[in-house]
C-alpha cells in the first residue's frame, strides 16, 4: 500500500517533530515528586512547589564551616614564657589551596584557607606578648602571613615568599599595638589570594584587659563565585544568611563586644549597621576611649573596628550591611536577645 | 530469488559495517580512551530562555545548554537573592529545562534582571525591559489576539486584492514590472524573515543551537520542499492555462501566509514579552506593509479572469496565519518555535520568488528585461520604506 520510500519519510518526520518538540517544548518529567513542599518567602509568604526548593535562608543547612563556633572562637597558642617573664604564644599556621568548600547551600568554591577554614583562626594575644607563628605552606601556589600591626620588616610577609608544597617560615614579633587587626596572604594577585580566603582575625588586648563582655568576632567578607570581578555572596562569617536562621543568643542587660574586620574585596566600601540598640565604637580597637556612639559605620577594605553595647529589651534585632545589596546577597543576620535575669531558668531550644 | 537475498544481505551489511566501526570508536573514546581527550575545562552553561510576570511571581524558563549537566541551586531578581522553587527539579541534563519559580512583588512596566546560579557559583542572567502580567489564555485575550490578527493580516493582506482592476488593465511590460515589483517585495520579506530568525536566536537561544545554521538548515530544507510540493501542484494541475498563475499565486500566499505567522507570533511576543508600545507600533506598521503582500498575491492571477473567490481564498490563506501566529506568540511562546517557523517562512518566499522568476522567463524568454529588474529595485525600496514604520 504504501512504498518503502513513504514509510521511511513518515518514520524520518516523526523523529524530527519528536525532536524539534522535545527542545520546544519543556520536558516534562512524570518522576516529579507527588508531594508537595513548602517554603517560606522573604516577606513571610508561604509558597508549595512540586519540585526542589533553592533556598538560600530558611532550610537548616548543614555546613562544613561552622559561623557559630567561629564567632566565638578565640585562639591563644600554645603559652609558655621566656626568661625575662614575657608570655611566648606559639601558633602553627597550615596554608592549604585545593579544598572545595559548599559556601552557600549547593555552591562549591575553591577556597584557599589558614588552618582548613575561611576565615583562618583568631590569633589572640596581649600587647607586649612575643608571638611565633610556625607557618607551612602545604598548597600549590606560594603563600605568606601578613600580620597588620608593629612587627620587623622581615617579620611583614612580602618579600620573604613561601615556596609551596611544604615551604616553612617562622614569623615572630612582639603583639602591638591594642586593637583588631587583619592578617593575610599577601602574594600577588593579592586580590585573588584575599578573593578565596586567606585571610583572618588578630587580636591584641590591652595589658590591663578589657571589660567583662559576651566577646565574638564577625568577619565580613564576601566570594567572587564566577570570576567576574564582583561577589556574588557576602557574609558575616562566611556564609551567606547563616546568622538569619541560626541567631546569635546573647542576654539583656550584658555587654556585648564585636571585633569587626572588613575583608570584602572588589567593593570598595562596606558597612555594619545594628537594629535596636546603639553602639560605642572604637576605630581599629586601638584608643580606649570611643569615638562615636552610633548604629552604622562604614568599612573600608580592611578596616576594622571594635563594637560595645547592650540590650536592653528582649526579642529579635537585625545586624546588617545597609548597603542594601550585600545584606539581600547574605551579609545580614539576627541577635536573639533573651532576658538576662532569667536565663538559668530557661532552656535554650531557639535553632536547636 | 534467492541471488536478490543475498544481496540484499551484503547492501544490509555494507551500510552497517561503517556505522558499527563509527560506534566502537565513540565507545572507545568515552570508555577506556576517555584520557586521550581529558583536556581542557567543560564550563557550564545555561540559557534562560523566557520570563513571565504572574501574580506575585516571577517565572523563568531555563534550559542546560551547556556540555555538562548541572544543577540551578540559586535565584535572584536584579542581583539580590531570593528562595525559590525550581520544577520539575533542579539537575539538568544537557538540554533539559525547567521553570524557576521566584516570589517577588514586581512593578509593572519595570525592568527586571533574573539571575540563576549553578553549582559552581556561575551566575547567569537575562533582563527584561518592562514587566508585563503574563497573558492566560481566556476567551477575552484568545478573541483579542485574533483581532489584532485580523488587522495586522486578512484586512491589509484583502486590501491589497484590491488593486487586481488595475494590475488586470496593464499592458504587457507594465505588468511584468509589477510582476517583478512583486519579486522586490518578497525578496525583502524573505531577508527580514531570515533576519528576524536570526535575530531571536542570536537573543534568546543559546549558541549551542547554532542560530544562524538552524535558520539557514530549516530555510533551504522548507524551500526544496515547497519546490517539490509546487512542482506536484503544477503537475496536477495539467496543461490547463490556467494552472501556472493560479498555481504561483497559491504558492505566494502560502510564502505569505508563513511569513504572516510569523509576524503574528513577533507581535503576540512582544505583548508578552512586556513590550506592549512596540506591539502597537508592530501592529500598524505590518498593517502598511502587509497591503502590498495582497499586491504580490494579485499580480500574477491579474492575466487571467478575475476569480473573486479564488482571489478571497488566497487572501485569506495569506492572512489568517498571523491570528495563529499571534495565540502561538502571545500563550505558548517559545523562541526556538520562533526561529523555526520564520525560517520556514523565509525558505518559503524564497521558493515563491524563484516560481515568479522561472514564469517570468517562461514568458518573456530572458530575466534581463529592463522593466523587470526596475520593478525588483522599485518592490525593494517600497518595503524598505514601509518597514521604517514598523
Amino acid at each position: 500500500m504504501f512504498t518503502n520510500r513513504q514509510k521511511m519519510s513518515v518514520v524520518l518526520l516523526i523523529v524530527s517533530l519528536g525532536f524539534v518538540g522535545y527542545l520546544v517544548f519543556p520536558a516534562m518529567d512524570i518522576t516529579a515528586q507527588d508531594k508537595p513542599e513548602t517554603f517560606v518567602t522573604h516577606s513571610g509568604t508561604v509558597v508549595q512547589t512540586t519540585g526542589d526548593i533553592l533556598d538560600p535562608v530558611y532550610t537548616i543547612q548543614e555546613v562544613e564551616f561552622d559561623p557559630l563556633q567561629y564567632l566565638r572562637e578565640f585562639d591563644y597558642g600554645e603559652v609558655s614564657y621566656l626568661e625575662d617573664g614575657t608570655t611566648l604564644r606559639e601558633f602553627t599556621i597550615v596554608a592549604e589551596d585545593d579544598k572545595i568548600m559548599e559556601i552557600a547551600p549547593g555552591i562549591f568554591y575553591n577556597v584557599w584557607t589558614f588552618n582548613g577554614t575561611v576565615p583562618g583562626p583568631t590569633i589572640r594575644a596581649t600587647e607586649g606578648d612575643l608571638v611565633r607563628i610556625h607557618f607551612t605552606n602545604n598548597g600549590s601556589k606560594e603563600h605568606t602571613m601578613h600580620f597588620h600591626g608593629n612587627h620587623p620588616a622581615e617579620m611583614d610577609g612580602i618579600f620573604e615568599i613561601v615556596g609551596s608544597g611544604g615551604g616553612q617560615f617562622t614569623y615572630e614579633f612582639i603583639a602591638g599595638p591594642v586593637g583588631v587587626h587583619p592578617y593575610h596572604c599577601h602574594v600577588m594577585p593579592v586580590e585573588e589570594h584575599i578573593g578565596h580566603g586567606l585571610y583572618g582575625v588578630f587580636i591584641v588586648d590591652p595589658k590591663e584587659g578589657r571589660q567583662q563582655a559576651d566577646e565574638m568576632v564577625m568577619m565580613l567578607n564576601g566570594f567572587d563565585t564566577d570570576f567576574d570581578g564582583e561577589n556574588n555572596l557576602y557574609a558575616a562569617n562566611t556564609i551567606p544568611f547563616y546568622y538569619q536562621h541560626h541567631p546569635i543568643q546573647v542576654n539583656t542587660n550584658e555587654l556585648i563586644r564585636v571585633y569587626v574586620v572588613n575583608m570584602v574585596g572588589f567593593d570598595p566600601i562596606n558597612n555594619f549597621h545594628l537594629h535596636g540598640t546603639l553602639y560605642r565604637y572604637y576605630p581599629t580597637g586601638t584608643d580606649l576611649i570611643p569615638s562615636e556612639f552610633t548604629d552604622m559605620t562604614t568599612f573600608s577594605q580592611s578596616e576594622r573596628g571594635i563594637l560595645e553595647f547592650e540590650y536592653e529589651y528582649t526579642g529579635r534585632y537585625m545586624f546588617h550591611a545597609h548597603f542594601t545589596e550585600f545584606s539581600e546577597k547574605g551579609w545580614t543576620g539576627l541577635f536573639y536577645v533573651k532576658d538576662g535575669s532569667q536565663l538559668n531558668k530557661e532552656v535554650y531550644d531557639y535553632g536547636s | 530469488m534467492e541471488v536478490k537475498r543475498s544481496s540484499n544481505v551484503k547492501t544490509a551489511v555494507s551500510v552497517a559495517v561503517p556505522f558499527v566501526l563509527l560506534a566502537v570508536m565513540i565507545g572507545y573514546v568515552f570508555g577506556p580512551g576517555s584520557e586521550l581527550i581529558d583536556y581542557g575545562i567543560l564550563l557550564p552553561d545555561i540559557s534562560i530562555e523566557k520570563i513571565e510576570f504572574v501574580d506575585s511571581e516571577i517565572i523563568a524558563t531555563v534550559r542546560n545548554t551547556g556540555p555538562i549537566s548541572v544543577d540551578v541551586v540559586m535565584a535572584d531578581i536584579n542581583d539580590r537573592i531570593y528562595p525559590a522553587a525550581i520544577e520539575p527539579d533542579k539537575h539538568l541534563e544537557r538540554f533539559q529545562s525547567a521553570i524557576v519559580r521566584i516570589p517577588f512583588e514586581w512593578n509593572e512596566g519595570e525592568p527586571y534582571a533574573v539571575g540563576l546560579t549553578v553549582d559552581d557559583g556561575t551566575r547567569f542572567e537575562k533582563r527584561v525591559d518592562a514587566a508585563a502580567p503574563s497573558i492566560q489564555p481566556t476567551i477575552e485575550m484568545i478573541s483579542y489576539f485574533a483581532v489584532i490578527g485580523t488587522y495586522v493580516g486578512i484586512i491589509p493582506v484583502l486590501i491589497g486584492l484590491l488593486w487586481f482592476p488595475f494590475i488586470s488593465k496593464l499592458s504587457r511590460n507594465k505588468y511584468k514590472f509589477f510582476l517583478a515589483l512583486t519579486v522586490g517585495l518578497l525578496l525583502f520579506l524573505g531577508i527580514s524573515s531570515a533576519e528576524e530568525a536570526i535575530k531571536i536566536s542570536a537573543e534568546n537561544l543559546s549558541d549551542v543551537f547554532n542560530g544562524v545554521l538552524l535558520v539557514a538548515t530549516v530555510a533551504i530544507v522548507s524551500f526544496l520542499a515547497l519546490n517539490y510540493a509546487g512542482e506536484k501542484l503544477k503537475e496536477r494541475a495539467g496543461a490547463s492555462k490556467l494552472a501556472g498563475p493560479v498555481a504561483i499565486a497559491l504558492m505566494i500566499a502560502i510564502g505569505i501566509g508563513l511569513h504572516n505567522f510569523g509576524e503574528g507570533l513577533a507581535i503576540g511576543a512582544a505583548i508578552v514579552l512586556g513590550e506592549a508600545a512596540l506591539g502597537a507600533f508592530l501592529i500598524v506598521g505590518f498593517a502598511l506593509h502587509n497591503t502590498t503582500e495582497g499586491f504580490a498575491i494579485a499580480a500574477p492571477m491579474a492575466r487571467t479572469k478575475l476569480m473573486i473567490g479564488r482571489l478571497a481564498a488566497m487572501g485569506m490563506i495569506a492572512g489568517v496565519p498571523a491570528i495563529f501566529g499571534a495565540w502561538v506568540g502571545g500563550f505558548v511562546y517559545s523562541p526556538f518555535a520562533a526561529v523555526i517557523f520564520l525560517a520556514i517562512g523565509a525558505g518559503a518566499i524564497f521558493q515563491v520568488i524563484v516560481s515568479i522568476m522561472r514564469w517570468i522567463q517562461n514568458e518573456e524568454g530572458k530575466l534581463s528585461n529592463g522593466s523587470v529588474l526596475a520593478g525588483i529595485a522599485v518592490g525593494m525600496m517600497i518595503m524598505y520604506i514601509t518597514s521604517i514604520l514598523v
